[in-house]
């Protein structure tokens, strides 16, 4: 079962995510701030990371520069409610990138994508 | 003592004197003016003057040394008339050439003038001139301009022309100017590139003439230890002109000047003539290379003063541009997240009810209208990237696949199924791929919103005769949504007020924006068929 953690700073998204995610067979672990994101890919392995751009007075892509310093293998799924983010040269960092919908189809789809490709890479390795 | 000639008689008849010609019959009754013109040069006269000598042999002499003193003044009088009149004409040359020369601020008018001042037989009346420039920057100095015939027959040819029609030297420099001047650069340029000369090398005899400022008659050039047999070798000729052009003190270039065709010598009047003459002309011709300089300064100038007008004017757009972009992702976080909590659970809600649980409905009324408001927030913030285009060259194949893939879901749900017919190897188009990609996704959403019962969507890319790709998407619909009905009702809206709700004329707007052209039909049987036309060069698109 794959581990994911859902980083954003809205409780409710959080527990969508957790309540859909874990429907399609993900173990799901959540975190509203980027200090606490960051703690709990030290202290845990992850398989996949969901990330709001914009968290409470941080940005998400900080946090990303900081995981993929870290943990170079974590990939990373940008979640972000306008589509300008891509704009921002470090977005590209990212492994996928997904506008908020309350359809999470496209979610579950990149999610999925980015996984097989994750095992892909482990598997050449 | 008898006379043969008639001077002592006060009027006389035509038949007495021989010298009198039928247009000075008036000497006949003026005996002053007929000893004066005709008698003292009359051989009779003389007859007169030796008969008179056996009886007053001093007055004979007194009236001899008389006449001969007369004709002597006469005769100088005569020469010093002749050469008044051709200095007059001369200064009459120089003060027509002077006041085009000073008048004229157009380089290529100045030089036609001084040439052709040069060469004309109403100027100087040499066979050839070549003009030297100096480069400042590259420190030489370079054959700019040559004039005069190649060959003999050319000579004549223009000569006798030149014979026929008796213009002014300022209408013969015009006419130079006009029709000549760009066919006589050509005519020498073999020449001209060979008359090339370093500034620095201060042996050379054009480098000598330039230092000394004053113009040189060079005679003998392929035999003279001092002058460059190159040079020589190049003109063609043993004797010609070197003048200087100097302004204030400013090197300017040179005139060469040569009698090539008739070989005619070339004096040290012609040269005296010349250098009074090509003061003004260096004057005339640096005044005009500022002048040209000065212009394309202007030019420049003017060029750079209407970028920067531009660029603040761009300032100022991007300015608001981005404050747009502040408020619309202000407003899509602000709106979005909340949107996306009560439409996801709704849907969540809605999965994980029992079929026949009345609120099952509930949850489907919530999804539909949270739904309802992310396509309005997605078409807002479309139409604020719209104002951001970022023009580049894309795989319009890869754009339809995109555009189309996203909308799978929608178009499952409806029961509408898609059909992709893409061109091979279509070239790329130039095009913004947001904008574009946004456009194809309204136009797919409001064919499946028209064919409610479900259908087909066929979308097909193909390349165009006129240097673009066509992008067609087809549905099979029976009804007109409303979007599509006020936009077949009024296809052409002005202004932003209007448009904002109508995602076709959206469309229409965003991409004739792009410079994309944008044609909606619909067929009497039912369908509607949007066709799209995407530039492939860059140079042809977009203007804001």
């Amino acid at each position: 079962m794959s581990k994911i953690l859902v980083v954003d700073d809205e409780s409710s998204i959080r527990l969508l995510y957790s309540e859909e995610l874990a429907d399609e067979g993900f173990e799901v672990v959540t975190a509203g701030t980027a200090a606490e994101a960051a703690e709990r890919v030290a202290q845990e392995e992850f398989d996949l990371m969901i990330l709001d751009i914009k968290l409470k007075n941080e940005s998400g892509l900080d946090l990303l520069q900081k995981i993929i310093r870290e943990r170079q293998n974590l990939p990373v799924i940008l979640c972000s409610a306008f589509s300008c983010y891509k704009d921002d040269f470090s977005a590209w960092l990212a492994d996928s990138y997904v506008v908020k919908s309350s359809n999470l189809q496209e979610l579950k789809d990149e999610i999925r994508k980015v996984l097989a490709k994750k095992a892909q890479r482990q598997n050449l390795h | 003592m008898e006379l043969e000639c008639c001077w002592k008689t006060e009027i006389i008849e035509s038949a007495q004197c021989p010298n009198i010609m039928d247009d000075e019959r008036e000497l006949r009754f003026s005996l002053k003016r007929r000893l004066l013109e005709k008698c003292l040069e009359c051989p009779r006269f003389g007859n007169d003057l030796e008969i008179l000598a056996r009886t007053e042999p001093s007055l004979s002499m007194v009236l001899r040394h008389l006449a001969a003193e007369y004709l002597d003044q006469k005769e100088q009088i005569h020469y010093m008339a002749g050469f008044l009149n051709s200095r007059n004409r001369e200064l009459q040359f120089l003060h027509e050439i002077g006041i085009v020369l000073q008048t004229s601020m157009e380089l290529d008018e100045v030089l036609s003038v001084a040439m052709t001042a040069i060469t004309a037989g109403k100027g100087f009346g040499l066979n050839r001139a070549f003009l030297l420039l100096i480069d400042d920057e590259k420190r030489t100095l370079n054959g700019y301009l040559g004039v005069g015939p190649k060959t003999y027959q050319e000579a004549w040819q223009t000569w006798e022309e030149i014979g026929r029609d008796d213009f002014s030297l300022r209408e013969m420099a015009k006419i130079f100017h006009d029709t000549k001047l760009s066919f006589e650069k050509a005519k020498f340029q073999d020449l001209l590139e060979q008359l090339t000369v370093p500034l620095d090398d201060q042996s050379h005899i054009l480098n000598r003439a330039l230092l000394n400022g004053k113009p040189m008659l060079v005679e003998n050039a392929f035999n003279n230890p001092g002058v460059d047999p190159v040079l020589a070798r190049i003109l063609g000729v043993d004797t010609f002109l070197i003048l200087p052009l100097i302004s204030r003190k400013r090197r300017i270039g040179m005139i060469i000047a040569d009698n090539f065709i008739t070989g005619k010598q070339i004096t040290g009047d012609d040269m005296e003539s010349m250098e009074i003459f090509v003061f003004p002309a260096a004057l005339a011709i640096e005044r005009a290379s500022l002048h040209e300089r000065l212009q394309e300064e202007v030019e420049k100038l003017s060029k750079a003063n209407s970028k920067l007008k531009e660029q603040q004017e761009l300032i100022v757009k991007m300015e608001k541009m981005a404050l747009v972009g502040k408020i619309t992702s202000s407003i899509a976080h602000s709106i979005r997240n909340p949107l996306m909590i009560i439409g996801g659970f709704a849907r969540s809600l809605q999965r994980k009810l029992d079929e026949n649980d009345p609120k099952r409905e509930y949850a489907e009324s919530i999804l539909y209208e949270a739904r309802k408001l992310e396509d309005a927030l997605t078409e807002v913030l479309g139409y604020a990237d719209s104002l951001h285009p970022a023009m580049d060259v894309w795989d319009i194949n890869e754009l339809v696949e995109n555009a189309s893939r996203e909308m799978r879901d929608e178009m499952a749900k409806q029961g509408v199924v898609c059909s992709l017919d893409l061109g091979i190897n279509l070239p790329m188009v130039f095009i913004d791929y947001k904008q574009v990609a946004f456009c194809m996704r309204k136009i797919i959403g409001n064919a499946i919103e028209a064919m409610p019962e479900g259908g087909m969507i066929g979308i097909s890319t193909r390349a165009d005769d006129h240097d673009c790709l066509v992008l067609e998407i087809r549905d099979t619909s029976t009804t007109i949504t409303a979007s599509l009905q006020d936009y077949l009702s009024a296809p052409s809206f002005t202004t932003r007020e209007q448009i904002s709700a109508l995602s076709v004329s959206l469309c229409k707007m965003i991409l004739e924006k792009n410079c994309l052209s944008f044609h909606v039909e619909r067929s009497t049987e039912g369908g509607t068929r949007y066709t799209i036309r995407l530039p492939l060069k860059k140079e042809e698109t977009f203007h804001e």
